[in-house]
């Protein structure tokens, strides 16, 4: 092997982090996290064993209950397992957005028709009130109390990392929780 | 299953409930809340007059701890190096130990910049899947995680000559990931690029440093003029010369691929018994040359020391499922055994086998069109053909029990040549068939490839075609002559035909500029009898191939016709998983009942 073949030639830093929930009607939140690097190389990856919402929480956090389970429990418990810092987090599940309170990564998510997959679905979100903004053809939200998000998300992709396609690594992190939890592939 | 109470002490807030607007979760029995919650009954009335005295703070005290996780990272993967654009120009840059010695930057003068394209985005991204064998999560997810091939290729800027087709990028996408695997395309679907491909992958992304190449030794030259295309950037070496200088190139030439010859294994298998050597990986191209796994080749090649096994062969049944066994026996020893029901052997080598027909993937290929010459034989040819059958099977009877099956042999390839041509006159319904389908093919501006199992008959073949200048590609043309014979095919307009053994033209040649492919007699299985014929119908033909597959009614070659088609059952049942298929192939008692002969008793029954 030629030394030249041997050399790492990814001397960007850039990370992006993907994270994803998904809820089973029999087994309950899943979460997923993948880092990738420029080249949408995984870098690392962590996920939750399932999480079935006691019903105290069901009382205690109501309609907000999503976003309790997926952001401050779920995502932040693999955000903070990880290793790596991205320099931005991006999500398919709005109820994630909330752990944009927790820590200071910007975090954003994109919109885009989830295709079904086995039984996990998209968890639901009650809030309706977010900072919406369109980039790189896509449709991104981030919470109204961070709106200069936006403008680091644009600013880091403009620079840095397009033509990643900021879709497909939602599609690894669900097969890999279906991977993972080989239940969820059945009712 | 998280514990629920994991969850509910999560909750990381003092609550506080007062029972003015929760009358209902207190008239609720406390046996419906889950023992976790903290939550003091003892006093409690539901009935109870309240005041705001008696007003009681019902503290909920939650834990902090967060859902559990799995999780790993991955520190040194993939590593990827793109090739350096430089090295592209030049290469390949074809290794043997004197430019190693010498100078190493000479080029071979036939070098030529491939033609790069950038894989094409596609709409269906092609995923690499964790084998089936692969047991720990984390190996699994190694693979689920990676990004669809088309995005590898992209970020490190891979180009390829050609656009590959998606079927290709699948095929990359199985081998990539696994140990052991067979790559059993139909001749001419590329099984070549995609093994060349996925080697490069490997190795520009640090998975494998080694890789040992093992093709039938006309294929040698044909393997490192598709390294040179698909995987510019990849020293290749092929290990030649005398005895002294193999040995140096197995032990000290530093080329990421070697490529080796079945014939020379044999003669360096001291290298690897030394167990000094350890290949990442070793490739069996034509893997049905180790069918027979008492064979010295296939106890060779079973004993180099390597980490992963691929085997490229367009026909994994030649007979039958014993030579799938066989090459199994390289892959995984031990996995599968002969008398496993072709139903449960189909399930075990499913995650195993990928394997493709034209018809299935290239629907836009230009189709074969067979044309059956089914021939009355000529008087003379009738007349010699029938003394000769009474006398050999009269000389069998006679024989009786000491008769064997290479006396019926005998008697077949007599039969079989007077089938060809007639041994006193030279008669030939055949040829004249021929020689009229010729007439046609030469005026239309065409070219035809003519296939036998024996030199004799090109020879003949040779005199009497003299008009189209044909030229000859057997067992005896020099290897070296081999590929200046094919490129004078395809571009001296005066060449009109090439006459070819089954043994020397039957694989890894691209004939597709030829449209015209004459069987002018047959071969004992039809899986040959495939190969030959793509050679022309593969990649890149554009138009229909037209087959002449030349058969003596009322003869041998009739009955041995029917056979062929039983084992052509038998490869299409296997890989369609459907039932059990009635023959496995050409019986003893199939090959004596040619003859409306019995087996002798003192012969085993298997063939």
């Amino acid at each position: 092997m030629k030394a030249g073949m041997e050399a790492n030639i990814h001397n960007k830093t850039t990370s992006i982090g993907f994270v994803t929930v998904r809820h089973h009607p029999a087994h309950g939140y899943f979460g997923g996290y993948l880092i990738v690097n420029n080249l949408a190389r995984p870098l690392e990856f962590h996920c939750t064993l399932p999480v079935q919402p006691t019903r105290a929480q069901q009382i205690l956090y109501g309609s907000t209950l999503g976003e309790f389970v997926c952001g401050e429990q779920i995502a932040r418990a693999l955000v903070a397992k990880a290793k790596g810092t991205p320099q931005v987090l991006l999500s398919d599940t709005l109820a994630v957005l909330t752990l944009r309170h927790m820590q200071s990564i910007p975090i954003a998510t994109i919109d885009f028709p989830l295709e079904i997959n086995g039984f996990l679905s998209r968890p639901e979100c009650q809030r309706e009130n977010y900072h919406r903004f369109e980039a790189f053809g896509k449709h991104f939200a981030i919470l109204p109390e961070f709106a200069d998000d936006s403008e680091v998300i644009q600013g880091l992709f403009d620079s840095d990392i397009p033509p990643l396609d900021l879709i497909e690594p939602f599609g690894r992190i669900e097969e890999a929780l279906m991977e993972a939890n080989p239940a969820t592939k059945a009712a | 299953m998280s514990n629920p109470d994991d969850s509910l002490s999560g909750i990381a807030v003092e609550s506080h409930w007062f029972s003015g607007g929760l009358t209902i979760p207190f008239s609720t029995s406390p046996e419906h809340f889950s023992s976790d919650l903290l939550v003091d009954f003892s006093n409690s009335c539901a009935c109870e007059t309240l005041t705001y005295e008696s007003m009681r703070v019902l503290p909920i005290q939650l834990s902090q701890t967060l859902p559990r996780t799995i999780g790993f990272a991955f520190p040194d993967s993939p590593q990827w190096t793109a090739p350096e654009p430089k090295i592209s120009k030049t290469t390949p840059k074809i290794l043997n130990a004197d430019q190693e010695l010498g100078d190493r930057e000479s080029q071979d003068a036939t070098d030529r910049d491939p033609i790069s394209v950038e894989v094409e985005p596609r709409k269906t991204a092609t995923r690499i899947r964790p084998p089936g064998d692969l047991v720990r999560l984390e190996d699994r997810l190694y693979y689920v995680l990676q990004p669809p091939l088309e995005t590898i290729i992209q970020s490190a800027k891979l180009t390829f000559p050609l656009q590959p087709f998606p079927y290709q990028m699948e095929g990359i996408a199985f081998l990539f990931p696994r140990d052991a695997a067979i790559l059993a395309d139909e001749m001419g679907l590329g099984k070549t690029m995609q093994a060349i491909t996925a080697i490069r992958m490997l190795l520009l992304s640090s998975e494998l440093k080694n890789v040992l190449l093992i093709c039938p030794k006309p294929l040698v030259t044909n393997w490192v003029r598709e390294f040179r295309q698909w995987a510019p950037e990849i020293p290749v070496a092929v290990i030649e010369g005398d005895s002294a200088k193999r040995n140096w190139i197995w032990t000290n030439l530093q080329a990421p691929v070697k490529i080796a010859n079945y014939e020379l294994m044999m003669r360096d298998r001291d290298v690897f018994e030394s167990n000094s050597l350890h290949f990442d990986l070793v490739v069996l191209d034509e893997a049905q040359r180790i069918k027979n796994r008492n064979s010295t080749t296939s106890e060779i090649v079973r004993s180099i020391p390597r980490t992963r096994s691929w085997a490229l062969t367009g026909t994994p049944i030649e007979n039958s499922v014993e030579d799938l066994v066989s090459i199994f026996e390289f892959l995984a020893p031990g996995y599968l055994r002969d008398d496993m029901q072709l139903k449960s052997l189909g399930k075990a080598t499913r995650d195993y086998i990928l394997r493709r027909t034209k018809d299935k993937v290239l629907t836009d290929m230009p189709p074969k069109l067979f044309r059956p010459a089914e021939l009355e034989l000529t008087g003379e040819q009738r007349a010699s053909y029938k003394s000769a059958e009474e006398d050999g099977i009269f000389q069998l009877s006679e024989m009786g029990e000491s008769v064997t099956i290479h006396h019926i042999f005998e008697l077949v390839l007599r039969l079989k040549q007077i089938c060809n041509f007639d041994p006193a006159t030279g008669a030939s319904a055949k040829l004249e068939r021929l020689e009229a389908d010729l007439e046609e093919v030469a005026a239309s501006g065409q070219k035809a490839i003519i296939f036998s199992q024996w030199v004799s008959t090109l020879e003949v073949l040779g005199e009497r075609l003299a008009k189209y200048n044909p030229l000859f590609y057997h067992g005896g043309v020099a290897s070296n002559k081999r590929d200046g014979m094919i490129d004078q095919f395809k571009n001296n307009p005066k060449n009109k035909v090439i006459l070819m053994s089954y043994g020397a033209g039957a694989v890894g040649l691209n004939l597709q500029f030829c449209h015209y492919v004459f069987l002018f007699d047959r071969w004992w299985n039809p899986a040959v009898e495939d190969q030959a014929i793509n050679r022309a119908h593969r990649l890149g033909v554009k138009q229909p191939v037209t087959v002449t597959r030349m058969m003596s009614l009322e003869t041998i070659e009739q009955r041995i016709h029917d056979v062929l088609e039983q084992k052509r059952e038998l490869f299409n049942n296997l890989f369609a998983e459907t039932g059990t298929p009635q023959n496995l192939g050409l019986s003893q008692k199939e090959i004596f009942g040619l003859f409306g002969l019995n087996v002798p008793k003192y012969l085993p029954k298997a063939a």
